[in-house]
C-alpha cells in the first residue's frame, strides 16, 4: 500500500502546487471565472430538478412512477456515461501517458502501478459527474422528505458505482489492449461513443417529443404508463443504487442497506478481479504499446501539387496543417461530429412547427432568420474553440522549427488564419442559407444572412487563432484541450460580446428594411441615417475583431518562451 | 560568420546570459561548453531567433538579427537539443517543409533531399511517420533539415545527443568538411572530448557570462593546466 500511495504522490504533490501555491493574478481570475460558472450551472441543475420533482410530486399516482423512472434513467445515464470516460481515462492513464516509461523503470510491481493509476483514472473520470448528479439527487431528497441517511446514502452508492465503472471499464482497456494498440483503440472508442451519442440522439429526436404536447397524441398515454411500470434489469449495477435509493425514500432502510451493500460487494469484487488480471497482462499490453504506430493509410496526400499558387513558405506551412491534421486520429472523430451537428442543426429546423404558431408566419419565419445568423455564429464559435483556438498549440514543442524559420511570426498567424478561415465559413453559410431555405425567408433576408455571416466569420476565426497564439500550451499532451484554458474562456466570452452587439446593432436597421419590404413603401431620411451608422458601426466592429486580436497574438506569441 | 556583442538575457530576477561578446570568423568551429544552466541553450536561441535578447547583439553574415530576422534565419542551419518535430510527417515530407520554407531550388529538391537522406542514413525509412522514429534518427533528420539549404552558418546544440558512435564520427567529420568549405559552425556541447577534436576555438560560459575563450591550448595557459585534457580545464573555470 506504501508503494502505492507513493505512486499517487507526484499527482498530490503537482495538485497542491498548482492550487495553494499559485499566488499570480491570472490564476486567481481564471478560478473565480470558472469557479463561479460552476457554482451557477450546479445551481441551475439544483433548480431545475427541484423543479421537475415537485412538479411530478403533485400529479396523483403518476408523478411518483415518473419520478422514480427518472431516477432510474439518471443512474443508468450516470453509470454509462462514467464506462465511457473512464475508458478513455484510463487508457490514457495506464497506457498513454508520458511518465510511464519513468514509473515502470522503478522497483515497484506492476499491479502496484496499476493500483495508483487506476486510483488516479478513478477520480478523474467521476469526480466531475459526481458533483453535477448530486444536485438531482438531492432534490429527491428535498421533495420525498427523506432523513439524512439518504444524503449519506448518496454518496455510498455514486461511490460504489463509480468504482464498479471504473473497474469494468479498465478491464476491458486491459483485454482489448492485447490485441489492438492503445493509440488505435482510443481513436475506436471516441469514434464508437460518438456514433452511440448521435444514435441516442437521433433516435430522440425522430421521436420528436415536442409532439407529446400535442393532445392528439395522448391516446397512446396508456401504453406509455405501462411502459414506465416495467422494472429495471435486475443485474444491472445502475438497479442497486436504483433500489437502494428508492427503498429509502420510501423509508425501508435495511432494505436500501441491503442494495448499497450488493453495489459494495460487486465493487469489490470488480477491484479484485482487476488487480488479478492486471498482475497477468498490464504489463504486456504496456509493451505493446510501447512499439512504434504503423499507418492506417499509407498514400500520401498530394496537398503540395494542389496549393501550387501559392508562395513556397506558405504552402509549406499550409501543406503541413493539412497533413498533421488529417493523419491525427482524434480529428476525425471531430469532423464527424461536426457533420452530425450540421445535420441536427438543419433538421431542428426543419421541425419546427411554424403553421401552428399564433404569430404571423411570414414574420416569423423571418425573425427566427435574424436571431439563426447569431446561433449560427455561436455554433461557429465552439467549432472555431475546438479548431482555430488551439491551431498555434498544436505546434506544440515543434513551435522552434516555426521561431527559427526564415518567415514572420505575422504570416505563420495569417497563414494558420487563412487554412481555418475558408472550411469554417464554408461550415457556417451551409448552416445558413439550409436554414433560410428550410425557413422560406424572403430573397431580402436570404441576402443579409449570408453577407452578414460572410463579414462576421472572419472576426471569429482571428479571435480564435489570436488568442489562441496569446495564450498557446505547447507543452499539453492534448492541444485541443487548450480551449479550457483562461485564454479559450477569454476567446469564447469575447466572441459573444461580439456576435451580441452586431446582432444588436442590427436589430433595429433590419426590422424596419423588412417591414418597409413587406409593406413596400419608402424609408424615411433617419431611418437611412439609422440603418447606415449601424451597419457602418457593425462592418467596422467586424474589421477591428479581425486585426486586433491577430496583432495581439502576434504581440504576445513574440514573447512566448517554448 | 558570427557577432555576439554585448548578448544579455534576463527572466525576471535571473541573468540568464550577461553581457556575452563572441566574434567568430567564416569557417571556424567554435565550441560553446559550461555546467547546466550556464546560458548556453540561452545564448543558442538567442542566435537563432527564437527568443529575443533583452540588450545586445546577434549578427549572422553582417546581418542583424533583431533588423531583419527573416533575412538572418535564411543564413542559419539551426539545430536544437532536443529533435521536437512533426511527428505526423514522413521525412521526406519534413524535408519537403524545410526546402519550402528555406527556398531550396525546387529543381535541386529531389538529388539534395535523397543525398542528406542518405549521408544520415535515414533513405530507408523515408516514408514513414517520424513519429516512429527513435530519438537518434530525429536528431539526423533534424541535421538532415539544417543542411538542406546549404546555410553558411550552423548553430548546433548538443549535436551528439542520442548519436550512435558511427553516427557521431560522421558528423564529426561532416562538421570538419563543411568549415573547411567555409561554414562558420557554433557548437555547444558537453561532450569535451568531441570540442577539443574539432573546435578551433572554445568559450566557456558560466553563471551567463564567458569565462574564457579561446583555443585548447591557450585555456590550459590559462589554467596552468599544463598537459591535462579539456575537462580538467573546465573544471579549474567552472569551479565555485
Amino acid at each position: 500500500m506504501k508503494a502505492v500511495i507513493t505512486l499517487l504522490k507526484p499527482r498530490i504533490l503537482s495538485f497542491k502546487f498548482k492550487r495553494f501555491s499559485s499566488d499570480n493574478k491570472e490564476a486567481l481570475i481564471k478560478l473565480s471565472v470558472f469557479g463561479t460558472i460552476g457554482v451557477l450551472f450546479w445551481g441551475g441543475i439544483f433548480a431545475v430538478s427541484l423543479r421537475v420533482l415537485g412538479y411530478f410530486k403533485g400529479i396523483e399516482e403518476l408523478g411518483d412512477i415518473l419520478a422514480y423512472k427518472l431516477l432510474s434513467m439518471v443512474l443508468l445515464t450516470f453509470l454509462s456515461v462514467l464506462v465511457f470516460s473512464s475508458i478513455l481515462t484510463s487508457l490514457s492513464k495506464l497506457y498513454l501517458s508520458r511518465d510511464l516509461s519513468l514509473v515502470h523503470s522503478m522497483p515497484v510491481s506492476s499491479y502496484k502501478i496499476f493500483i495508483a493509476r487506476w486510483i488516479e483514472s478513478t477520480i478523474d473520470s467521476s469526480w466531475m459527474l459526481i458533483v453535477y448528479t448530486l444536485p438531482v439527487f438531492i432534490s429527491y431528497g428535498i421533495v420525498y422528505q427523506a432523513g439524512m441517511f439518504f444524503y449519506g446514502n448518496i454518496i455510498f452508492v455514486l461511490l460504489s458505482l463509480s468504482i464498479i465503472a471504473s473497474g469494468i471499464s479498465s478491464l476491458l482497456v486491459m483485454l482489448t489492449v492485447i490485441a489492438i494498440p492503445a493509440g488505435r483503440i482510443k481513436s475506436i472508442f471516441v469514434f464508437l461513443g460518438l456514433i452511440f451519442f448521435l444514435v441516442l440522439f437521433f433516435a430522440f429526436r425522430f421521436l420528436r417529443p415536442e409532439r407529446l404536447v400535442d393532445p392528439e397524441v395522448f391516446s397512446t398515454t396508456l401504453i406509455y404508463l405501462k411502459a414506465l411500470k416495467t422494472p429495471a434489469p435486475p443485474y444491472l449495477p445502475s438497479t442497486w443504487a436504483f433500489d437502494s435509493l428508492k427503498t429509502i425514500l420510501e423509508g425501508k432502510i435495511v432494505k436500501s442497506l441491503f442494495h448499497t451493500s450488493l453495489s459494495w460487494s460487486f465493487a469489490g469484487v470488480v477491484v479484485f478481479i482487476n488487480i488479478i488480471i492486471a498482475d497477468a497482462v498490464y504489463i504486456k499490453g504496456l509493451s505493446k504499446t510501447q512499439t512504434a504506430p504503423s499507418r492506417l493509410i499509407k498514400r500520401s496526400m498530394s496537398a503540395g501539387r494542389l496549393f501550387f499558387f501559392l508562395s513556397r513558405p506558405v504552402r509549406a506551412l499550409a501543406v503541413k496543417e493539412i497533413r498533421t491534421f488529417f493523419r491525427d486520429q482524434t480529428q476525425w472523430s471531430q469532423l464527424f461530429l461536426i457533420g452530425a451537428l450540421v445535420v441536427i442543426y438543419v433538421y431542428n429546423f426543419n421541425a419546427l412547427p411554424l403553421a401552428k404558431a399564433p404569430i404571423k408566419t411570414v414574420y416569423l419565419q423571418n425573425l427566427l432568420s435574424f436571431l439563426n445568423m447569431g446561433l449560427a455564429t455561436f455554433v461557429l464559435t465552439a467549432v472555431s474553440a475546438r479548431f482555430a483556438f488551439p491551431a498555434v498549440s498544436s505546434e506544440r514543442e515543434s513551435f522552434w522549427l516555426v521561431k527559427s524559420a526564415p518567415i514572420t511570426l505575422r504570416s505563420f498567424l495569417w497563414i494558420k488564419f487563412f487554412i481555418y478561415f475558408f472550411p469554417l465559413l464554408a461550415l457556417t453559410e451551409i448552416l445558413i442559407i439550409a436554414t433560410n431555405i428550410l425557413l422560406k425567408v424572403t430573397p431580402f433576408m436570404m441576402v443579409l444572412s449570408i453577407v452578414n455571416v460572410f463579414f462576421m466569420v472572419p472576426g471569429i476565426v482571428s479571435m480564435g487563432i489570436g488568442f489562441g497564439a496569446a495564450y498557446p500550451d505547447f507543452k499539453s499532451e492534448n492541444p485541443a484541450q487548450a480551449v479550457t484554458s483562461f485564454g479559450g474562456l477569454l476567446y469564447m466570452m469575447v466572441c459573444a460580446g461580439y456576435i451580441g452587439t452586431v446582432i444588436v446593432l442590427e436589430a433595429g436597421p433590419v426590422y424596419n428594411l423588412f417591414m418597409a419590404d413587406i409593406n413596400a413603401r419608402v424609408l424615411t431620411v433617419i431611418e437611412r441615417i439609422w440603418i447606415f451608422g449601424s451597419f457602418g458601426l457593425a462592418f467596422i466592429l467586424s474589421i477591428l475583431a479581425v486585426v486586433m486580436p491577430m496583432n495581439f497574438g502576434e504581440k504576445k506569441l513574440a514573447n512566448t518562451l517554448l | 560568420m558570427i557577432e555576439l556583442a554585448g548578448l544579455t538575457k534576463k527572466y525576471t530576477d535571473l541573468v540568464a546570459v550577461n553581457d556575452l561578446n563572441i566574434f567568430v570568423p567564416k569557417g571556424e568551429i567554435f565550441g560553446f561548453i559550461g555546467p547546466n544552466g550556464a546560458g548556453k541553450t540561452t545564448t543558442i536561441n538567442m542566435m537563432g531567433g527564437i527568443i529575443t535578447p533583452t540588450s545586445g547583439r546577434v549578427t549572422i553574415c553582417g546581418i542583424r538579427m533583431e533588423e531583419h530576422p527573416e533575412k538572418a534565419k535564411s543564413k542559419i542551419g539551426f539545430i536544437p537539443d532536443r529533435p521536437y518535430l512533426y511527428e505526423k510527417l514522413t521525412a521526406m515530407e519534413f524535408l519537403e517543409f524545410t526546402a519550402d520554407l528555406y527556398g531550396v531550388n525546387e529543381n535541386d529538391f529531389p538529388a539534395r533531399s535523397q543525398e542528406q537522406l542518405e549521408m544520415f542514413l535515414l533513405s530507408e525509412w523515408s516514408g514513414e511517420l517520424i513519429e516512429s522514429y527513435s530519438h537518434g534518427m530525429k536528431q539526423r533528420l533534424v541535421m538532415a533539415a539544417a543542411l538542406l539549404h546549404e546555410p553558411e552558418v550552423i548553430i548546433v546544440d548538443e549535436p551528439m545527443v542520442g548519436l550512435d558512435p558511427v553516427a557521431i564520427k560522421m558528423v564529426k567529420e561532416l562538421f570538419l568538411h563543411l568549415a573547411a568549405g567555409g561554414v562558420t559552425i557554433f557548437m555547444s556541447t558537453h561532450t569535451l572530448k568531441v570540442a577539443e577534436d574539432i573546435c578551433d576555438r572554445i568559450g566557456v560560459i558560466h553563471k551567463g557570462s564567458l569565462v574564457a575563450n579561446g583555443t585548447p591550448e591557450d585555456l590550459r595557459r590559462l589554467t596552468d593546466a599544463g598537459e591535462a585534457d579539456l575537462e580538467q580545464v573546465f573544471m579549474r573555470l567552472t569551479e565555485e
